[in-house]
């Protein structure tokens, strides 16, 4: 009989937790096997963090973690994290939001918490889509897609999160995508040491949903095909046209300063005139 | 419950002239609050000014979040990291709350939110949410709502308020509005040692064998701090008493049981009301908040009128103080019912009520408070 | 002095009235270990420059904050005279800045005119009228000892503002002497 071998990592989770809800062939199950590596790579134990999500597919992704988590509201993730930091500055915070949780209904909390400077991570997993309740269009639905709220193809533009995020002021931005695995990892763990507003936006399938839908296909190959086919890297963007750019995501690493972190709206600094 | 007093640094004993929404500010400083989070809106936006000023001087923080969601969220992720946690909104600021609130519900976060009721777009005086206070919020919970009708109730009640929130791990309302909270008057805050705080109730217990939500059917769960390896789900869903998100019919019956249990079990110990001249009373008016003090003053005439009128006062909305106001309706002809809006809660004093007497519905909502002449119409009508 | 004294500040926005009524209240409570109620007209009717002021001192504690009949009416300005004089008693006393207050539309026996604003002027801040209407109060009425007031409103203005507001609260109480205006009941 063969050894049975148990995953080095699954000590960060919650085994009762498991299997987990997550549909054959989303991205989320990716997305946190790339968290728990650069978790391990950075010796950080989650016991000793706080991981927050709100609503939605991506929320679900703290709950298989071992640590404390909230959950259960749709879009308020950074505010909750807000009042977490000002009481426990040291305490990592690390949020799971989807698409629609982080830049739809939680839109003005993500600008503001980025204008702050709020010191969390955030890994935003874009799936073009609301997913859990049944495939809707997302601000970050590309154009034209079929969707359940677009049959004659969406109208609206799309949003382009990681460049709201550094235009409100977040410090450290990336975007990759699920089939980027030792990117999405290393970006990670680069946003877990970053003191400041960390936003990690991996784009991701949804193939029961989006791929359906709009591309036409369950196959979530196919469907991280069509991601790859509608992204490219930074790194080669020199040597791409402007006009295949065009409709296609940059992915990369975009931004990453150093900026004081929020401590309060306002701060005594000791030299107040009494 | 694990009882301390005050600390001498935050309690600015003496006697004062201060605006109601200040004192309220100063009962919050005094029992401990170390983060506010707030949102401007007129009538309430001296609790914010002051909180900026006075938080960071006894090591607190404030915020000024983008919204009122902002600031009811960041209590949440504040009290689960220990603090001791305000915000202070009117009537419309109010209702975007409630979402929030319904996590905080769900959780069991401590919290004190403060609303300073107001009439629809502008400053006037009105008690027209006395039920939203309670109701705002989906699915079933428990609403502890104190209602202070001077300026120094603003700075005593703040003070029950956190404790009270401490004691059942609830968030627990001040109703507060216009009347008081603009209002200057004398404010007597006694010195540190004469203020009783509750402290919060930490688990002894490892993370093995914790469980979070575990807690007699009348009582709520011992909290552990966060990021210490008590790896609890704070989640709005149904949990059971291990924190576990689970939609078994089994486990919303318990959750809900013991989340409105908690209050309803103990509303006897969480009820406080006030007598006055009801001793040998034949009719009564039973009211809450600032309508109290006309109420007060409608007792001194209708006394020299020879009518035999007293005042019970609800020093809390909810829960309902049924058995002081069951009590007094088997022992007067008729109660009135006095309050600021076209007449809410004489329902919940009727059903307390349980018939024994009849009860008038005294309104009024036209941004002030009853005169006591006002009221006197009222009873002399009654009385007939 | 009979209580409860039942007064009204009146005038227009930027005359500094609440803040009189404030340091007029914290006078009372801290100094004169009274009671007051101190409220301020609120909403949309106190827009477009109107601006007005209650309290009420007692030696017991207030109930209702609204007093409907007023012991005492003081107006710096026309408009706001003409709103607030039918809530003033019979017996009442009537304080106006008579350059403001040109128009008397109901006689009231006990009237002081009380040339606030340019009294204020004249010692150099037009913006001290009520400090100036303060110290005459404190002497025609004798609802509070000057240094009590002084006291107050040293503790109430910024430390710039300190000399000139002494400077109105005295020359509001040498105002009521020179001119004999005193009403003790």
């Amino acid at each position: 009989m063969a050894d049975i071998k148990i995953n080095p990592r699954r000590k960060y989770l919650r085994p009762e937790k498991l299997p987990h809800f997550f549909c054959s062939g989303c991205g989320c199950g990716q997305v946190l096997n790339y968290y728990t590596q650069a978790l391990e790579e950075l010796d950080m134990d989650p016991e000793k963090m706080v991981h927050i999500g709100g609503v939605g597919c991506t929320a679900r992704i703290p709950v298989y973690i071992k640590t404390d988590m909230l959950h259960g509201v749709h879009g308020r993730t950074l505010a909750w994290a807000t009042g977490i930091k000002m009481m426990k500055p040291d305490l990592p915070v690390v949020i799971f939001a989807g698409d629609g949780d982080l830049v739809s209904i939680g839109g003005n909390h993500m600008i503001q918490a980025a204008r702050r400077n709020l010191d969390v991570t955030v890994v935003m997993v874009d799936n073009m889509n609301f997913a859990m309740t049944g495939g809707q269009v997302a601000p970050t639905t590309p154009e034209e897609s079929v969707t359940m709220t677009t049959p004659y193809g969406s109208a609206e533009p799309r949003f382009d999160t990681c460049r709201l995020a550094i235009a409100a002021g977040a410090t450290h931005v990336e975007r990759w995508t699920t089939a980027d695995r030792v990117q999405c990892k290393d970006a990670m763990k680069r946003a877990l040491q970053h003191k400041g507003f960390s936003l990690i936006e991996i784009v991701s399938q949804c193939p029961t949903h989006y791929g359906r839908y709009a591309l036409g296909t369950g196959d979530p190959q196919k469907v991280i095909d069509w991601i790859k086919d509608h992204t490219y890297k930074l790194t080669t963007a020199d040597s791409i046209s402007e006009e295949e750019k065009s409709g296609k995501l940059p992915c990369g690493e975009f931004y990453r300063v150093s900026r004081p972190i929020y401590q309060g709206t306002t701060v005594m600094s000791g030299k107040e005139d009494k | 419950m694990p009882k301390k007093k005050a600390s001498k640094e935050r309690v600015l004993s003496g006697v004062h002239f201060m605006l109601g929404n200040y004192a309220t500010v100063e009962g919050a400083i005094s029992a401990g609050c170390n983060y506010f989070a707030g949102y401007p809106i007129t009538p309430a936006n001296e609790i914010s000014e002051r909180m900026s000023q006075r938080l960071p001087q006894v090591g607190g923080k404030f915020v000024q979040g983008e919204d009122e969601l902002c600031s009811v969220f960041s209590l949440a992720g504040a009290a689960l990291a220990g603090g001791k946690v305000m915000t202070a909104t009117a009537s419309a600021g109010y209702n975007y709350m409630q979402e929030g609130l319904g996590y905080c519900y769900a959780i069991e976060a401590p919290m004190v939110i403060v609303d300073v009721q107001r009439t629809r777009g502008d400053n006037f005086a009105s008690q027209a949410d006395v039920y939203q206070m309670r109701y705002g919020a989906s699915g079933d919970y428990e609403a502890i709502v104190v209602c202070p009708s001077s300026v120094q109730e603003l700075y005593d009640y703040t003070i029950w308020a956190f404790n009270l929130a401490e004691e059942y791990r609830n968030p627990v309302i001040v109703m507060s509005e216009t009347t008081i909270a603009l209002m200057r008057e004398r404010l007597d805050i006694p010195t540190a040692d004469k203020i009783e705080l509750y402290d919060r109730r930490y688990t002894k217990k490892t993370p093995d064998e914790y469980h979070p939500f575990e807690a007699l059917a009348n009582q709520c769960p011992e909290a552990a701090p966060i990021g210490e390896g008590y790896h609890t789900i704070y989640s709005l869903n149904p949990h059971d008493e291990y924190g576990n998100i689970d939609w078994d019919p089994i486990v919303f019956d318990n959750l809900y049981k013991r989340v409105t249990g908690k209050i309803t079990e103990n509303a006897d110990k969480i009820c406080r009301t006030e007598s006055y001249m009801m001793d040998d009373a034949d009719y009564a008016i039973v009211t809450y908040g600032s309508e109290f003090r006309p109420s007060i003053d409608a007792v001194e005439t209708a006394r020299k009128e020879g009518i035999k009128l007293g005042v019970l006062k609800l020093c809390n909305v909810w829960p309902v103080p049924e058995n002081a106001i069951c009590e007094v309706a088997g022992n007067v002809k008729k109660i009135f019912s006095v309050e600021m809006n076209l007449g809410k809660y004489v329902r919940e004093i009727e059903r307390a009520s349980k018939n024994k007497c009849e009860v008038v519905s005294v309104t009024k909502n036209r941004g002030f408070v009853h005169t006591t002449d006002e009221i006197m119409t009222e009873i002399r009508k009654g009385v007939l | 002095m009979k209580y409860p004294l039942r007064i009204s500040l009146c005038g227009f926005g930027g005359q500094g009235i609440v803040l009189s009524a404030v340091i007029l209240g914290t006078a009372a409570v801290t100094k004169g270990n009274k009671y007051v109620v101190q409220t301020q007209s609120y909403g949309s009717e106190a827009r477009g420059g109107q601006c007005q002021s209650e309290l009420i001192i007692d030696e017991k504690p207030i109930n209702s904050p609204i007093a409907e009949k007023k012991n005492v009416l003081i107006a710096l300005f026309q408009d706001a005279y003409e709103k607030y004089i039918p809530a003033l008693e019979e017996d009442g006393i009537l304080v106006i800045d008579p350059d403001l207050v040109t128009n008397i539309v109901r006689p009231v026996e006990t009237t002081f005119e009380l040339p606030a604003t340019q009294i204020a002027v004249d010692i150099g801040n037009r913006m001290t009228a009520n400090m100036v209407v303060l110290g005459f109060l404190s002497e025609c009425l004798g609802i509070i000892n000057k240094d009590d007031l002084l006291e107050v409103v040293k503790d109430n203005v910024a430390d710039r503002f300190k000399e000139i507001n002494t400077k109105a609260v005295e020359a509001g109480i040498e105002y009521a002497k020179e001119h004999n205006m005193y009403h003790r009941s």
